[in-house]
């Protein structure tokens, strides 16, 4: 059962690693990094799932502030300097 | 693994995968902000709740509700931020009017007045002054 979210998730990474390649603008880029870093999270929680323990989810909470930090700071990058 | 909980995660890693179909099938920016920001959103607080199911102790209740939170709170705001920024600087097709750009416009026409008054005060203020003396002292 957990493979099939698995496989799911990863997919759903390969998708968005390809519109990080192949983006034509930088928003682009920026918006498929923050969809990787939501799958990386989904991740992270299906293996918490998984092995059936809570020790990891802390860095779920550091991962996603990350991401959002790092797209609103993309996003002042973009307003200011064009994409 | 709980049959309730496996669903859950299945159910929510599916949504997270139809984001990234969106982001890969779409054509322009707006369609692909659209995309990756709500249906892995979803995805994420159902793959939370299974996940809450299949652990059950309170640390992570606790944990993945403060996670939901902060995502339903920041994700809006950090795509909102993002497509705002990115307006006018990448191609995109609209369906219908383009309501940002008469705001845009009446903004750039406030600052380019503000900017002139500013100017003339400036001019004003010049002349003003009397004339400097150069070379005397």
């Amino acid at each position: 059962m957990i493979v099939v979210a698995i496989v799911f998730l990863v997919v759903a990474a390969g998708c968005f690693l390809y519109r990080v390649l192949r983006g034509p603008s930088i928003p682009d880029r920026v918006v498929a990094l923050d969809g990787v870093l939501s799958v990386v999270v989904s991740g992270i929680i299906v293996a918490a799932a998984e092995a059936n323990s809570d020790i990891t989810l802390s860095t779920v909470l550091v991962v996603s502030l990350v991401g959002f930090v790092g797209t609103v700071a993309l996003g002042r990058f973009i307003e200011r300097r064009g994409g | 693994m709980g049959i309730v909980a496996g669903i859950f995660l299945i159910v929510g890693s599916l949504l997270t995968m139809i984001g990234g179909i969106g982001v890969v099938r779409f054509n322009d920016l707006m369609s692909r902000v659209h995309a990756a920001a709500k249906a892995p959103t979803l995805g994420l607080l159902l793959v939370a709740i299974g996940a809450a199911i299949e652990i059950g102790s309170g640390k992570a209740v606790v944990t993945l509700l403060l996670v939901v939170v902060l995502q339903l709170f920041t994700s809006p705001v950090a795509t909102h931020v993002l497509a705002r920024a990115s307006y006018g600087q990448v191609d995109i097709e609209l369906d219908g009017g383009d309501d940002l750009a008469q705001h845009f416009a009446e903004k750039r026409a406030e600052a380019a007045e503000e900017a002139k008054a500013a100017a003339a005060a400036k001019l004003a203020e010049r002349r003003a002054e009397p004339p400097r003396n150069h070379g005397d002292g």
